[in-house]
């Protein structure tokens, strides 16, 4: 269990930082500010986040949430820049934290921005329609070098996760694909399902529901191993049943997007160790076990050193795909 | 003063011109042709632009056609233009804009809830000719019911300034 | 009648001592965010969803849904009495709504507006429980292309029987066209016209500019003419409510069109806003004679209130069969559902019919309550308005600045609401229509959206808007409401002129 070992090394690494925290206490209601419109996959995580800290009595002072979902969550970060030293706001985000900046021109650095937290990763697989002709992501891949730019993939936004992975696939395999941008996973899901787009790179939460009623299927994950067992979904297949990426051909080891969580730069450092300790309680809980389940993501914990290796590696994985795309804003 | 219909009628669509020149201007930077995968990011906003120009220049045209048939009718009858103002009424939007501007400006600096109280008494005391005291009530009601609708029911944080957490209000 | 029994059933479980309560909470909760500008549905919708945790989700989707009802019901109030729309999608509403208002007759302009809306609701829902599995099918035939096509259309609805001076309306819509490209563009990823203002990066938002135009704007005319309120003091007299809806069968055929076009928007991802609009417009060209629209025809205020609860309902219907929202608070909603444990897609109604059909059957009964409500409440509004001017107005002033700040805690909306008052207030004086802007600033940027990606699949040929009979179709439809008008309004000057000649 990856699981338990990441919250075991996490738990070592806070008992390690323990001397270094003394009694910081949040005096007045937590901002959860959310880098996604209401409704959203980082909302849901937010306000998850929330009820559990208050039904378990981790934290008992009221959270408030704030939903700045403008210009791909830039808003929240910016609010971040300009609320800098407040230790009663919390940022919730993905990897667009760290990724935006390289691809627009963006009034805030990481430099105003301090990680705390990140709680689960989220899986990316491709999916095609269930009557599509290709049986397995080979397939699927030669299609697409058999006719260059014939194949469309639907995805969320633009210079964003998913165009980012569909640029690797072109990088990684030779093979040249069409993307089409909309404005969000659900809207890309049923643009599969009505045949509009030949494939999508959906997150396992946000393609269930088509998955299940038989419309789409998915071809393989972006992830190191299977993903984890689960009751049949559809056809008498789970979860576990989804082959890597990696085994069915596609060289690409791991793409996923963590769920991270932020502080405004300059913040006390105990108050850090102080929400540290909180998300550590709250990745711990039932509660979230069950959230992990429902969503089909993968639980971690990363925190200090780790979370900022891990930024680090992610950032710079992405930044050479950007790099070779072209988007690069600096 | 008054503010003659012609010169309100210019003025707009001097300043609806100036709007479509602005995005034209700032769509040019983004690139405004067409690519092979459709309209680069500005060709919407510059083609837009050139038309709400065109459709200023026009209005501004009409209303200089509008102006000179007035003049001539005015000047065959005796009768002057429509005034598109009167001296009276801009008197009173103009103070009551005044205090509007003066409101947003307290508000940025002492919170939307000092802001309020202190805006809506001094209309109640001025305007409303009601007694100091009544009108500062009125206006501090007003802000506790903001505050217990937004923040307590609905868990909406409005914007506070320097006076709320002496109170211990977040 | 499989769906019939299933409705029964859905019955037994939404009718409880304990559903009923919520649905009474949920609706008045809504009535009070639809009320106040800013606070709109998406908002106290999603403020509700960690309280619904503790709840069962059937229970948990009837207090949320219930909500959204009366919000959609409280947004009509203040687009009739004080002409500030509480909701985006109320804001066609006010445009005869107002008017019927200011000439007295309230209390008929209020009863014509919550029975359309009342009556849209139950269509919609009839149609959702005739027609679940058809209706997603249908919607999943919408592609990009189609999609433009429906944007069009709305324009074309909307921009085509105009009576304002045609170059003012080209000024009020390409304004909008530009303030709703203004922030990043989720297309292309570039951002646009912020010129270096990071508070202009997530956009202008339309709210704000709605709050401005309308609600400032409108108090400045008062203001101009004399420091009294134009609303009339309105008490809802029973005979007055029962005379009014005895005349609603008269408009049957505003009321079936619109519930239709409802309907149509709700189920593909047009929304309430869309159809309100496109319904107000429709329902205008559709008219030869009487009155002219805007000045308080009931036709005016039945056909956009009976679009945007129709299309509220069926928005319902896409969330739950295919897990698109085609509204911002049916996406807050399904959000809800996923952290209940709950995925929307086509199985739901298989697996969980206890849950589908006892929100269906909550809808036929919270909107009734709904009704009955906000007709309760129309003597507690109608109270403001004997508040004398020079309290009532300020107090306006501040709640809208109030919910400017609410859309998305920024300061720089306060600014924005103050210059568009002004525009709003110049606007109107100079016979510029307000109402191109907004529909603009709805559609605008979801209409260069889907052009943009319409281009992008078929490498930049225009044929692909008459790619397939349904894309055609509605081009065709649209392109007749821009240009027969004009034909018309041509031949007929010309017949005239013949004569004399």
């Amino acid at each position: 269990m990856t699981y338990l070992k990441t919250a075991l090394l996490a738990a070592t690494a806070i008992a390690a930082a323990a001397p270094a925290m003394a009694e910081w206490a949040p005096s007045r209601p937590i901002e959860f500010v959310v880098a996604s419109g209401a409704g959203g996959g980082t909302d849901n995580f937010a306000r998850t986040i929330q009820a559990t800290l208050n039904r378990e009595g981790i934290i008992d002072n009221s959270v408030v949430v704030l939903n700045k979902g403008g210009g791909s969550g830039a808003e929240a970060f910016l609010y971040a820049m300009q609320n800098e030293g407040d230790a009663h706001k919390l940022i919730f985000g993905t990897n667009n934290a760290y990724l935006l900046p390289h691809v627009a021109q963006m009034a805030y650095s990481m430099e105003n921005l301090d990680p705390v937290a990140a709680l689960a990763l989220d899986e990316f697989l491709i999916w095609v329609k269930a009557d599509a002709p290709y049986e397995t992501a080979a397939d699927f891949i030669e299609a697409a070098k058999a006719e260059p730019g014939s194949v469309t993939f639907g995805g969320s936004q633009s210079k964003d996760t998913d165009e980012t992975l569909v640029s690797l696939i072109e990088q990684t395999t030779g093979a040249e694909f069409k993307y089409v941008p909309f404005n969000g996973g659900g809207e890309v899901g049923v643009q599969l399902a009505g045949g509009h787009v030949d494939a999508h790179v959906n997150n396992p939460n946000e393609a269930l529901g088509q998955w299940q009623s038989g419309a789409i299927r998915p071809l393989c994950v972006f992830s190191p191993e299977r993903m984890a067992e689960s009751d049949p979904i559809h056809d008498g297949k789970g979860w576990h049943d989804i082959p890597t990426c990696q085994e069915s051909g596609v060289d690409i080891a791991s793409y996923r997007m963590p769920r991270t969580v932020w502080m405004p730069a300059g913040a006390d450092a105990e108050a850090k160790a102080f929400y540290t300790k909180a998300l550590r309680n709250v990745a711990e809980s039932d509660a979230w076990q069950e959230y992990l389940n429902k969503t089909s993501q993968t639980g971690v914990f990363l925190s200090g050193e780790e979370l900022s290796q891990f930024i680090t590696e992610n950032e710079t994985s992405a930044v050479e795909v950007f790099a070779a795309e072209g988007w690069t804003s600096q | 003063m008054t503010v003659r219909r012609f010169h309100a009628e210019i003025g707009t669509a001097l300043a609806t011109g100036a709007v479509g020149a602005t995005a034209a201007i700032g769509a040019v930077g983004l690139g405004y042709g067409w690519e092979e995968r459709g309209p680069q990011p500005g060709y919407f906003p510059f083609y837009v632009g050139l038309i709400l120009i065109a459709a200023s220049i026009w209005n501004m045209v009409s209303a200089f056609a509008a102006h000179r048939q007035a003049t001539a009718h005015a000047e065959a009858t005796g009768e002057t233009e429509e005034p598109f103002l009167e001296r009276e009424h801009l008197d009173r939007i103009g103070r009551f804009i005044g205090a509007m501007i003066v409101f947003v400006i307290a508000t940025l600096f002492l919170g939307i809830y000092v802001g309020s109280t202190g805006y809506i008494a001094y209309s109640a005391w001025r305007q409303g000719k009601y007694r100091p005291i009544s009108a500062l009530a009125m206006g501090a009601g007003f802000a506790v019911s903001l505050y217990v609708i937004f923040e307590v029911i609905f868990k909406i944080p409005l914007l506070k300034g320097p006076i709320e957490p002496l109170l211990g209000i977040y | 009648m499989g769906n019939f029994d299933l409705l029964m059933q859905g019955f037994g479980v939404a009718i409880t001592p304990m559903h009923l309560l919520l649905m009474v909470a949920g609706v008045l909760m809504g009535l009070v965010v639809g009320v106040l500008p800013g606070l709109g549905a998406p908002n106290g919708v999603s403020l509700l969803i960690p309280l619904t945790f503790s709840l069962d989700p059937t229970s948990a989707i009837i207090l949320l849904s219930s909500m959204y009802w009366g919000a959609l019901f409280g947004g009509s109030t203040t687009s009739i009495l004080f002409n500030i729309p509480g909701e985006p999608s109320s804001v066609a509403t006010t445009f005869d709504g107002y008017p019927m208002a200011r000439s007295g007759e309230s209390t008929r302009a209020l009863t014509l507006a919550f029975m359309s809306a009342g009556i849209g609701a139950l269509t919609g829902v009839i149609v959702i429980t005739l027609l679940a599995g058809w209706a997603s099918n249908f919607a999943l035939r919408f592609g990009a292309p189609e999609y433009f096509a429906v944007y069009f259309l709305a324009f074309a609805a909307f921009i085509g029987m105009g009576s304002a001076a045609p170059m003012k309306t080209m000024v009020a819509l390409t304004t909008g066209l530009l303030l709703s490209t203004v922030g990043m563009d989720t297309i292309t990823g570039s951002v646009r016209l912020t010129f270096g203002y990071s508070e202009l990066l997530s956009g202008i938002s339309f709210l704000v500019v709605v709050i401005g135009l309308f609600g400032i704007g409108e108090l400045l005319s008062t203001v101009q003419e004399g420091l009294r309120f134009r609303g009339v003091a309105s008490k809802i007299d029973l005979r007055d409510v029962l005379k009014t809806i005895g005349e609603l069968p008269r408009y049957w055929a505003t009321s079936l069109r619109s519930a239709l076009i409802g309907i149509w928007m709700g189920i593909t991802p047009g929304g309430p806003t869309a159809a309100s609009f496109m319904s107000y417009g429709i329902a205008r060209s559709a008219s030869r004679k009487g009155k002219a629209f805007g000045t308080g025809r009931p036709e005016g205020i039945i056909a956009p209130e009976t679009a945007d609860h129709s299309a509220g309902s069926c928005a319902m219907l896409p969330m739950l069969a295919l897990g698109v929202p085609s509204s911002a608070t049916a996406a807050v909603m399904m959000g809800g559902l996923m952290i209940w444990g709950l995925t929307p897609g086509p199985m739901l109604f298989a697996t969980k019919p206890d849950f589908v059909w006892g929100l269906i059957a909550s809808m036929y009964v919270s909107n009734l309550i709904g009704v009955v409500l906000v007709l309760a409440t129309v003597p507690m509004f109608a109270a403001l308005l004997r508040i004398p001017f020079a309290i009532i107005g300020p107090m306006i002033v501040a709640i809208c600045f109030v919910g400017a700040y609410t859309v998305s805690n920024s300061t720089f909306d306060l600014w924005l609401v103050l210059l568009f008052g002004m525009v709003g207030y110049l606007f109107s004086k100079l016979d510029y229509p307000i109402a191109p802007l907004v529909l603009a600033m709805v559609l605008g940027h979801k209409a260069e959206n889907a052009f943009h990606q319409s281009m992008v699949l078929s490498d930049g040929s225009l044929a692909i808007f008459f790619a397939n009979p349904l894309v055609s179709a509605i081009m065709v439809v649209g392109i007749a409401l821009l240009v027969v008008p004009k034909l018309l309004a041509f031949g007929s000057r010309f017949r005239r002129r013949i004569p004399v000649e």
